[in-house]
């Protein structure tokens, strides 16, 4: 079966002569964001068994993917954010969504870790601004009357990103959008300046908010959707969370699609645009598009050829975008506008 | 019977030995200098928008990238509502440091001791090796042994909250420069004061006696030596404090066990962040971080080198 299938890829580039040809021992370097990471292995070692070219994965982090896909050490700067008006003033680069990810709220609360607590935006500012600071706050107690009683009256440890991060970026979103005075105060971005609270603990990559997150008990953080095995595996509790339409939602397939769907239409050309506090009954709050950053100018011919059809294969259904890669990861597949508007990004490359 | 001076002894190549060796200390000397003024010149446009509030200021913020406009300040702009404070990441720096030298000196100075005068010959070599050893350990495996173990051990008492804090980056700062202390002390008991010892104890003195009052004057030039060294290596100690430190940010701590952070630390988790700072604000104000740190370990040389000329001066008299 997989001769037949080798064999059948061999007649394939014997047909496409050309394209292929041309990638044929090319080399790509593919560095930043560490929530695309396992997605990325998954895709090269798969990718790079049918063609000629090497490719070379690293996770460092959203904001070193940006800055090397523009230096030019880098053909594929992995985000989770996309790149703001500032920084494309300076250098147009290509946002290109790859797949769709999530985040959730995680909390390491003894004997409530099973249930998933309802938390809206507004009251995870109080908690990060310090405003509210025990597990037995009326306002938690509030979203959740069921389990009111339970909640104990213990410290809550907030647990941010210390280095930029995609995740901080589409978190931040959420507060600034569901919750004014975050909005007029902290703000949103990769890093952003986390209002005062001593005992407040700050966490290096989505690896290393699992691990303080599991050793601090009462603590509360938010981490990648790819690092949904890790955090269950380590018992921490994922929250329901507050959406634009008044529901709290779990971040599932169905509600990060509908997110996805609710906002897909008004993505525009660049496909610089933010999925967070997405319209709809069912849209789970904090979703986002991972980005490939890309430079459009590639000078040289075989590395452009073999950047182009990578990237292509990514998003096409019968290559990147197929199950077996997107759920392992619990990532969703680009709907078909967005793939549309990828392929014409990806067009641009010359 | 003369013997023919060797070639080393002729005049010529005596002159040409001093002027590269002294080269060579010019150099050593001049790259120090270069290192800091290329530092600062790449800092200047950050002293200049940051002024004296950078040394008062506990608010830490590159702006927003995404909004609209930016702050301009002597001529000098960055992103709408940066700010650069560092008194957090300086108070960090300095508290962790002397905190840890203030456990390490004691605690130095008696493992020498007892490596040289106590310790069972038989034992000596597998101690000294096991004293080398530590001091060889990549600084990133005293991390992750004090992220795995330590911290959470600290989470456990009443009020530690996470465990990542001031008390865990003391102390693994302190375990880390340990043996580097212990090694140049050793090496330093030895080669000045091997019979000092035995001839205090001669004398009639206590063994406490032969130590505080024989042993260490002798030596006390290459006790401070070590202790610089180790105060510096602290100081600029990175990675192992960042994985324990809780990396606080516009927030000093207000007990042991808070997080804190220090400026070695923030310029690593801070510079990805800083990179996407389109105004390159961010990437100057850590630079002028790296200049405070580099005058730090040099102040922190110059008293210590003019309190212990002082000290022997006043003894000479």
């Amino acid at each position: 079966m997989r001769k037949l299938s080798i064999t059948a890829l061999a007649l394939g580039a014997a047909l496409l002569c050309t394209p292929l040809a041309q990638a044929a021992n090319a080399r790509l370097l593919e560095t930043g964001s560490s929530l695309l990471y396992p997605l990325m292995n998954l895709w090269v070692a798969d990718y790079q068994k049918g063609h000629g070219v090497q490719i070379t994965t690293q996770s460092t982090g959203s904001g070193t993917g940006i800055s090397q896909a523009i230096s030019g050490v880098a053909q594929i700067g992995a985000s989770d954010a996309y790149m703001s008006d500032g920084q494309m003033k300076g250098t147009p680069m290509l946002n290109i969504p790859l797949a769709i990810s999530a985040q959730q709220i995680n909390y390491n609360l003894p004997g409530l870790n099973g249930i998933h607590l309802h938390l809206s935006g507004p009251v995870i500012a109080g908690i990060y601004s310090g405003q509210i600071k025990f597990w037995d706050d009326a306002k938690i107690k509030a979203l959740n009357k069921n389990v009111a009683s339970k909640l104990p009256h213990h410290e809550i440890v907030a647990v941010h990103r210390s280095d930029g991060s995609g995740d901080t970026f589409i978190f931040s979103q959420y507060l600034s959008f569901s919750t004014p005075s975050w909005k007029n105060g902290p703000g949103y971005g990769t890093t952003i300046s986390w209002p005062s609270v001593s005992n407040a603990v700050g966490a290096n990559g989505n690896p290393g908010m699992v691990q303080t997150c599991q050793s601090t008990k009462y603590c509360i953080a938010y981490i990648g959707v790819s690092f949904l095995n890790e955090t269950n595996k380590a018992g921490l509790g994922y929250a329901a969370l507050l959406n634009r339409s008044g529901n709290f939602v779990l971040p599932t397939a169905g509600t990060i699609s509908a997110a996805a769907k609710a906002l897909g239409s008004k993505t525009p050309r660049d496909e610089r645009i933010s999925l967070v506090f997405a319209p709809g009954a069912q849209s789970y709050p904090i979703i986002n598009y991972e980005y490939a950053i890309v430079n459009p100018k590639q000078a040289d011919p075989s590395t452009r050829a073999a950047l182009k059809e990578f990237l292509s294969w990514t998003i096409d259904a019968k290559g990147g975008q197929q199950e077996r890669f997107l759920s392992s990861v619990h990532f969703l597949p680009l709907p078909a506008a967005i793939v549309k508007l990828s392929k014409a990004q990806i067009n641009k490359i010359e | 019977m003369i013997q023919r001076p060797s070639r080393l002894q002729r005049p010529n190549a005596q002159i040409a030995l001093g002027g590269l060796t002294g080269i060579a200390a010019l150099a050593s000397v001049l790259i120090i200098v270069l290192m800091l003024v290329f530092l600062a010149i790449y800092a200047y446009p950050a002293i200049r928008f940051n002024g004296l509030g950078f040394f008062s200021g506990t608010i830490w913020n590159i702006g927003n990238q995404y909004g609209s406009g930016s702050v301009t300040r002597n001529g000098f702009s960055a992103e709408p509502g940066a700010i650069f404070g560092a008194i957090v990441f300086i108070f960090g720096s300095v508290a962790t440091s002397t905190l840890a030298m203030l456990i390490a000196i004691p605690f130095s100075i008696m493992v020498a001791m007892a490596l040289v005068y106590r310790v069972h010959p038989r034992i000596r070599p597998i101690a000294n090796a096991l004293v080398e050893l530590m001091a060889g350990v990549p600084s990133v495996v005293y991390g992750l042994w004090g992220m795995v173990v330590l911290v959470p051990l600290i989470a456990r008492l009443p009020g530690a909250g996470s465990g990542n804090g001031l008390l865990a980056a003391t102390i693994i700062l302190a375990l880390m420069v340990t043996p580097i202390m212990v090694a140049t002390i050793r090496d330093v008991v030895l080669a000045q004061s091997a019979t000092i010892f035995e001839a205090s104890m001669a004398l009639g003195g206590t063994s406490w006696q032969a130590v505080t009052r024989a042993v260490l004057p002798s030596v006390r030039g290459g006790v401070v030596a070590s202790v610089l060294l180790a105060f510096g290596r602290a100081l600029g100690e990175t990675m192992a404090v960042l994985m324990v430190c809780g990396s606080a940010i516009n927030s000093l701590p207000q007990n042991i066990y808070q997080p804190v952070n220090t400026i070695a630390a923030v310029i690593v988790s801070q510079l990805e962040s800083a990179l996407t700072d389109s105004s390159g604000m961010a990437q100057r104000s850590l630079a002028e971080l790296a200049v405070v740190l580099f005058l730090i370990t040099l102040a922190v040389n110059i008293i210590a080198r003019v309190a212990l000329h002082g000290a022997d001066r006043s003894e000479g008299q």
